[in-house]
């Protein structure tokens, strides 16, 4: 009897020494790649690689393993399918995406609540709705500020948070409380933040630094002084190095700069 | 032994384990899974995602809606497809390991959840049938409408305003045949002010709190019971999505509104306060009449919202307002202000629980008084109005096909009235003789109901019911048979009927006029058949034809001055709509009714025309956005004269020493023509960094003088046009979010 216990108990503990010595799961293979190639696609605004890699995020669901985290994924692919529709001007489009990532971000937070990124996500899609249903703007508004108040409560440090913040400004003309010149520091300190932030893990978001310095970038090219074409040239080549796949960076914000230039 | 054998096990058995896995893994054969994935026309759907269920085996479809996936699973296996705005389908799939499997799969659209307002004639939705819509944007932006539900509605055929306020009939109805219900609750005061002298009523409805309206204006459903005409359904939001408030500052009005969402999400609240002050609009617009005093209101409410658990919600409802207007008018026996005040309270609580994923229970109470005092001349009352409701109803899908709804409900109406009225309707003047008033009654109705909803194919459906009604006070049953259909021609193309018995018992005041309270239900059978267009909702095009047979309609006994059940009439016309949405910056609409009215009711001995009988109806309404921030709007209603009883001489009074009219055919004259060009302009900003929006509207932009209605002089031997208020006004409103 003695004999078999430890038997046993050996056998358990080889198998286990087995698995521990896996270096990835299925789910983080799976995660890993599938949010690889979200990045690529959403880098080069690529709407049907987009729509790929949000069914890849949707079959690892199947795996039933972090699944809050799958579904800020799912959302997130939703987002960038959202922006690829507004910026075509379709909005059938860009409301199927949004509400669809609504819903989506909030069964993620409904799952894991404390996940300050998956506020920001949530105010962002708020900020979609403005271009379609306006007559909810007390709704939106109040969704919004809901939203960020609770991104803000959680990790006020958040650089995406931080960025949203300054992308906002900079839309927002001077006139009303924002502008150039109010967005300029929110945006400089989520380049900071972004220098120092260590996700928790690899499967965690990480995007945003180079739409952190592409958009300081271009507060530098527009602001009233006639701008600082030298710092907006430094900005976008370290852009560039972490991120050598944006469009964002390589095509627009660079081209701001050449226009500038130019003139 | 037993320890040689341990430790080679030991040391051996995971390689061994490893190595018959790594020998299965290669023994295991890749199946290739491919097809087609199509929708509705068999259009190629893009983006579907398929998977094996359990596993990460699958595909995302292409821009043909072709996929392909390789898996080493075998046996039985649940395919799963997904797809944005189409419904989840699983389907079994036996896996031989080598045989390749071909799939052409199709999807079906998802029921669409739609929280825009639908308008539709008839008593049926479905997830294709969305398409006549008026959202609560589209309510606000609507020139003329004012930023009221009422008025934008009656943009659509089939329904006309009543003097150009909030009061709408349907189809030549009169205004109390169309009930407006809040979450299950009757609403019957939704306004403040009384059209009857010249002021225009508003709707105290917040377009923007409801999250889903259907407005239907015939051939509705077994669920409304005693109506007659068409049912406003109005769903207000379960629970605000956060927190905020918004102010309101315009040219006549002011108002505070804002919600709550506590940080469990599981209570929320909304609050709304506005006042009603037309100095600064009469100071910039001038006055067409005089007033005292001028019209003035104030409005409060809100909700109050709990979700103990993810299948249930409660939610408590209350509202007050009140009005106050003294106009100044002229008829033959006086000339004073004519006074009206009013006072509305409304409360309602409603829960609602899901006992089950396929079921539904709502059930609710309301409480509603509306005290009404008028003046003018001898004319003097005090009207009290009170409505309480109880009502259950259960919602139980069977399967994907068939679902059953059924209710009851208990409805309490008490009607008090004291003052005087004049003895003679013609003599108004304060000396004139009167008749002293102080009489109440009450009623009971209990009424329940049953219906199924049908789908027969995925072309047709039906949704057959019966309801039944008792009335308390005159122990009168009335029992409603109705059915309604639909069948999708096509992709674009669809038929829709109904047809069905509709009844609503008389008002509580005519029991007075009676022997023994011996009034029957008013009843009316509706046939209606529609046919539409709609091309991806950016074209909808629809025609529908209806006929009414009213009967046991309230007809005065001339003989004994008492009323009784034997009016009748009918009703038909055809109603025409088309909405168009030219890319994202234009949309607009064109409606037109045609409508024949003839009623024997009350004053009204033979077939005449209907109160409201609208000949032709017309109504363009479009909306350009110029910039994303500002949008431009533009409504015209070109409509047939309403229907007048006109005064045909006057006879000497000598003991009143006044003239008493002389009445011609009932409804055998029409007012003049009417028109009115409406237009404005939104722009959407930002101050303080807040969301604000500024809006500048223009009425009856070429002060077209539409007729209110006809005085005479003191004889009556001249008609003396008197015009409605609503003369070219500018208005200018600011809205901003705190």
């Amino acid at each position: 009897m003695k004999t078999k216990l430890i038997y046993s108990i050996l056998l358990l503990i080889t198998f286990a020494f087995t698995n521990i010595s896996l270096p990835e799961s299925d789910f983080e293979k799976a995660m890993l790649k599938a949010k690889k190639n979200l990045k690529t696609a959403m880098d080069n605004y690529d709407e049907s690689e987009i729509i790929k890699s949000r069914g890849q995020f949707e079959r690892i669901l199947q795996l039933k393993e972090k699944t809050w985290l799958v579904n800020y994924y799912i959302a997130l692919a939703d987002y960038g399918l959202a922006m690829s529709a507004m910026s075509k001007q379709d909005n059938d489009k860009l409301k199927k995406y949004t509400e669809s990532g609504i819903a989506v971000i909030n069964k993620s937070i409904d799952e894991y609540p404390d996940f300050a990124d998956s506020y920001v996500l949530l105010e962002s899609f708020n900020f979609n709705r403005w271009q379609y249903e306006q007559d909810k703007m007390q709704d939106i508004i109040s969704a919004s500020q809901s939203a960020d108040a609770e991104a803000k409560r959680l990790e006020p440090d958040n650089p995406r948070y931080i960025l949203v913040t300054g992308i906002s400004q900079f839309y927002t003309p001077e006139a009303f409380g924002g502008g150039i010149k109010t967005a300029m520091p929110t945006l400089q300190k989520s380049v900071d933040l972004f220098k120092t932030r260590k996700e928790k893990s690899d499967l965690y978001p990480d995007w945003g630094n180079d739409l952190a310095m592409g958009y300081l970038a271009l507060c530098y090219i527009n602001r009233n002084d006639d701008g600082d074409m030298v710092k907006a040239k430094e900005l976008i080549d370290e852009a560039s190095k972490l991120e050598p796949d944006s469009k964002f960076i390589s095509n627009y914000v660079n081209g701001e700069l050449k226009k500038a230039g130019s003139k | 032994m037993k320890i040689l054998f341990f430790l080679i096990t030991i040391f051996f058995l995971p390689a061994v384990i490893f190595s018959q896995d790594q020998d299965s893994i290669s023994k295991n054969i890749i199946t290739l899974i491919s097809g087609n994935v199509i929708g509705e026309n068999d259009k190629p759907l893009n983006g579907a995602n398929l998977v094996i269920e359990g596993t990460i085996d699958g595909a995302t479809t292409d821009e043909k809606g072709y996929y392909e996936f390789e898996t080493e699973e075998s046996g039985k296996k649940i395919l799963i497809i997904t797809l944005i705005d189409y419904a989840d389908k699983k389907i079994p799939v036996d896996i031989y390991p080598g045989n390749n499997i071909l799939l052409n799969i199709k999807m079906t659209k998802q029921e669409v959840k739609t929280e825009e307002i639908l308008v539709t004639a008839s008593s049926f939705t479905s997830g294709n049938n969305t398409a006549v819509t008026l959202t609560p944007l589209e309510i606000v932006r609507i020139p003329g409408a004012d930023a009221d539900l009422y008025r934008a509605i009656t943009t659509f055929p089939g329904s006309n305003q009543v003097n150009e306020g909030s009061r709408i009939t349907v189809r030549g109805g009169n205004p109390d045949e169309v009930l407006t219900i809040i979450d299950q609750a009757s609403l019957y005061q939704p306004f403040i002010f009384d059209e009857t002298f010249n002021t225009s009523s508003y709707s105290t409805i917040n377009p923007w709190s409801l999250k889903g309206i259907n407005f239907t204006s015939g051939g509705f459903s077994a669920k409304y019971g005693n109506i007659l005409s068409a049912v406003l359904d109005l769903q207000s939001y379960d629970m605000p999505q956060g927190t905020g408030m918004f102010a309101w500052l315009g040219l006549a009005n002011a108002s505070l509104s804002g919600v709550y969402l506590s940080e469990n999400k599981k209570l929320g609240g909304t609050f709304t306060a506005g006042k009603l002050f037309l100095d600064p609009f009469f100071a910039v617009n001038g006055k067409h009449s005089e007033y005292s005093p001028i019209p003035q209101s104030n409005q409060i409410g809100g909700t109050l919202s709990f979700k103990p658990g993810i299948t249930s919600n409660i939610k408590a409802y209350a509202f007050y307002s009140d009005d106050d207007v003294g106009i100044r008018s002229s008829s033959p026996s006086y000339d004073g202000f004519y006074r009206a005040k009013s006072k509305n309270y409304f409360a309602n609580m409603k829960g609602m629980f899901a006992p089950s994923s396929s079921s539904l229970l709502n059930t609710g109470v309301s409480f509603s008084l509306y005290d009404k005092n008028t003046s003018y001349g001898i004319l003097g009352t005090d009207e009290k109005y009170v409505y309480s409701k109880g009502r259950t109803d259960f919602t139980q899908q069977i399967n994907n096909k068939i679902s059953i709804n059924t209710g009851a409900e208990y409805e309490y109406n008490e009607y008090k009235i004291n003052g005087k009225v004049p003895f003679y309707s013609y003599d108004l003047a304060l000396d004139a003789p009167s008749i002293a008033l102080d009489t109440s009654s009450s009623t009971g109705r209990i009424g329940g109901f049953i219906e199924s909803e049908i789908r027969i194919s995925d072309d047709i459906f039906v949704i057959p019911g019966v309801r039944s009604d008792f009335h308390t006070l005159s122990q009168k049953i009335s029992t409603d048979p109705r059915i309604s259909f639909g069948y999708m021609i096509s992709n674009f193309h669809s038929l829709r009927g109904a047809f069905g018995l509709y009844h609503q018992y008389p008002n509580l005041s005519n029991y007075s006029r009676t022997i023994a309270n011996d009034l029957d239900a008013e009843s009316a059978l509706h046939y209606i058949l529609g046919y539409e267009y709609n091309r991806e909702n950016k074209i909808i095009f629809r025609v529908e034809g209806y006929y009414k047979d009213y009967s046991n309609l309230v007809l005065l006994d001339t003989n004994t001055f008492l009323y009784k059940s034997n009016g009748e009439g009918s009703v038909k016309g055809v109603d025409v709509f088309f909405k168009t949405k030219i890319s994202n910056k234009f949309t607009g609409w064109i409606s037109y009714a045609y409508s024949d009215s003839k009623r024997k009711q009350y004053g009204a001995q033979i077939l005449a025309p209907a109160n409201y009988d609208i000949t032709h109806n017309l109504s363009v309404v479009g909306s350009y956005n110029l910039t994303d921030r500002i949008v431009f709007g533009l409504s015209y209603k070109l409509s047939t004269g309403k229907p007048y009883t006109p005064v045909i001489g006057g006879e000497f009074i000598k003991l009143q020493k006044l003239y008493k009219p002389i009445y011609g055919e009932v409804n055998s004259a029409r007012f003049p023509t009417y028109n009115r060009l409406d237009m404005n302009a939104q722009y959407i900003f930002s101050l303080f960094g807040k969301f604000a929006v500024a809006v500048l509207a223009f009425n009856n932009i070429f002060n077209q003088n539409n007729i209110f209605d006809y005085t005479y002089n003191f004889d009556y031997s001249q008609q003396i046009p008197i015009y409605t208020n609503n003369r070219r006004t500018i208005y200018v409103g600011m809205g901003l979010q705190l």
